[in-house]
């Protein structure tokens, strides 16, 4: 019963993925295709941090830092040394993913706050060390904060929406691959009751560690194409705390650990963000605060974690 | 030793009572109740805009309306807990982070709608008045705001080993389900627990108002300094506070004397990250862990 539901999902899945594919054709100004465009760079954004922190339970407070090493590396490599834009960011996500790899290994010993703090820690210094790093040894790489302008492209918004959405498509099916393998059943032993699933011979470090870093590959990948959309970044604006918290409170509103939870959540914020936040932009962030506490206390485990619970779901 | 090494030294002992005299509510708060309250900086904005508007209006020196924000504070810590965070009590860690965050968003938001994006500051006839002594510049009020820390350390410290409800507070830290068989009231002692670190924290935001910007938006610098003062001196470990906060102050400032100022935020972060690799009990080895 409940493999079949899970089927029916994955097939409305695909198709709804196949039918956003032809949202360039559909739109009728470039400011929609902008918004449909940063949606789905949200929901990919939000379901890299639910691949790590909503399946492990191990609360990641920097994951933007990988974002803004993949900024960076994209940056540097088509500015300084000229290298085309796609093979620049399969570098982004090769060396977010290895920086996660080294980070990885002594702080997920860590646990509950101590996990969190450290992370948002670590991401903070690399923004101070990519602002300073310049001043401080007298040489011009990382540019501070005047910031670095990546060649300007000739190409549409549509040509970005089409690098975000395989993208996104990629992380959202990992999740679904993750609901489906043992790796999965280890990341959610792990959150339920670590010490238990070590005994019962469950190797909790590896599959932190694998977690964190494949998160991290598409955290890099994500800043890579948002670095070259843009054209223009600088470390306060890649390395924003605020990005991270987005994260948080979209997967949260969606659901932790769950498949639709991040798309559901990031699909609600963002487009709240666009019609709520154009309209009443004094009141805003108030209105933020409100819903970040109303979700808290009345459906803690968010829109469709809420659902899964209700309706007695395994897989969405 | 040298007047320009003597003075950083002395400025960051200075500083690092400040960061003691905000932190320890901090610590009391997460050492209780697990709870990292994200909102710790609005806290501190509230204590030193009560005295800021005591002072514009009134005329009242911020040491006298001290009491008043301490008070405040505390109805505000009391509520707050009470009727919100209890609600999470219980629930993975992580709901308790978000809620506060989102009580940060919202309480710093209403300020700005209420009192602008201003900057204001208190200007007092000692604002900015030294002591020479051997040719190094004390300020007045930070040396002030060092005392009031020794003193909150001491008077929690006090608190909580004397009386019968530091004794309750000290139980629900260790074991709540044991302290609740004892006869504990679990919820108001948190409620009374969020109101105290309030409190002390409002005493510290109205101590600190005649040497700092105040602003709505100041809260989030401040709780970021907190975390890290507290991971050094230990999570939970009230006289940590203390020590954490002087150490880190005087890095702080010589970093900032001998380099530059962007580079000691960088070595503030680089030194919790490594902390807590390292050391996550904190210096003295004497706070908790998760």
């Amino acid at each position: 019963m409940n493999y079949r539901i899970d089927r029916i999902i994955l097939i409305l899945f695909l198709m709804f993925t196949g039918a956003v594919a032809f949202v360039p054709y559909l739109v009728q100004s470039e400011y929609q295709l902008r918004v449909v465009t940063v949606v789905v760079l949200w929901v990919g954004i939000a379901g890299c941090w639910n691949m790590m922190s909503g399946y492990t339970g191990y609360i990641d407070f920097g994951p933007v830092v990988y974002f803004g090493i993949g900024s960076y590396v994209v940056a540097i490599a088509m500015t300084k040394y000229s290298v085309p834009f796609f093979p620049s960011l399969f570098l982004s996500g090769c060396i977010s993913a290895f920086v996660a790899f080294l980070v990885g290994i002594p702080t997920l010993r860590l646990r509950g706050a101590y996990f969190a703090i450290a992370t948002f820690a670590f991401a903070e210094a690399m923004k101070q060390i990519t602002l300073e790093f310049d001043r401080t040894f007298n040489v011009s790489f990382f540019q501070g904060s005047d910031g670095i302008t990546l060649p300007i492209s000739n190409y549409e918004n549509s040509f970005f929406f089409y690098c975000i959405l395989p993208v996104t498509f990629l992380v959202v099916f990992t999740h679904y691959f993750i609901e489906h393998s043992k790796f999965g059943y280890a990341l959610k032993a792990i959150k339920e009751a670590e010490s238990a699933a070590e005994i019962s011979g469950v190797n909790t470090t590896a599959n932190k560690l694998v977690a964190y870093v494949m998160s991290a590959f598409f955290l890099g990948l994500f800043g890579a194409i948002e670095a070259y959309w843009i054209t223009y970044i600088t470390p306060s604006d890649v390395f924003n705390v605020q990005k991270t918290v987005q994260m948080v409170i979209m997967t949260l509103l969606g659901g932790m650990g769950t498949f639709l939870g991040p798309v559901v959540g990031a699909t609600f914020l963002t487009l709240i963000s666009e019609t709520l936040g154009a309209q009443f932009v004094e009141y805003y962030l108030i209105m933020i605060g409100a819903i970040i506490i109303v979700a808290i206390l009345i459906m803690p485990s968010g829109i469709i974690g809420g659902l899964k619970i209700r309706k007695k779901l395994r897989f969405i | 030793m040298d007047t320009v090494l003597a003075q950083a030294i002395i400025n960051g002992l200075l500083l690092g009572g400040v960061y003691a005299a905000y932190s320890a509510g901090f610590s009391l708060i997460f050492g209780v109740m697990g709870v990292v309250n994200l909102a710790h900086g609005e806290l501190i904005m509230l204590g030193a805009f009560t005295s800021y508007w005591l002072f514009a209006y009134f005329n009242l020196d911020p040491y006298l309306s001290a009491p008043v924000a301490m008070g405040l504070l505390f109805l505000f810590g009391y509520v707050v807990q009470k009727y919100i965070i209890n609600r999470v009590i219980g629930q993975p860690h992580i709901m308790s982070y978000i809620l506060t965050f989102g009580l940060h968003l919202m309480v710093a938001n209403i300020a700005i709608k209420m009192w602008t994006q201003d900057f204001r500051s208190i200007t007092t006839s000692y604002s900015g008045a030294n002591a020479a002594i051997w040719g190094l510049n004390i300020p007045y009020a930070r040396l002030v705001t060092f005392i009031v820390a020794l003193f909150v350390t001491w008077g929690l410290w006090f608190f909580l080993m004397r009386t019968e409800t530091g004794r309750a507070i000290r139980a629900t830290a260790q074991d709540k389900e044991v302290a609740r068989l004892m006869g504990v009231d679990i919820r108001n002692i948190y409620a009374i627990t969020f109101g105290l670190g309030a409190a002390i924290t409002g005493l510290s935001g109205s101590v600190m108002s005649p040497f700092v910007i105040i602003s709505p938006e100041m809260g989030l610098e401040y709780t970021i300094i907190a975390f890290c003062v507290v991971v050094l001196g230990g999570m939970g470990y009230m006289p940590g506070a203390l020590v954490g906060g002087l150490v880190l102050g005087v890095a702080q400032s010589l970093a900032a004397t001998y380099l530059n100022a962007g580079v000691s935020v960088a070595i503030t972060f680089i030194i919790l990250f490594v902390m807590l690799i390292i050391r996550p009990r904190g210096l003295l080895g004497k706070g908790s862990v998760a």
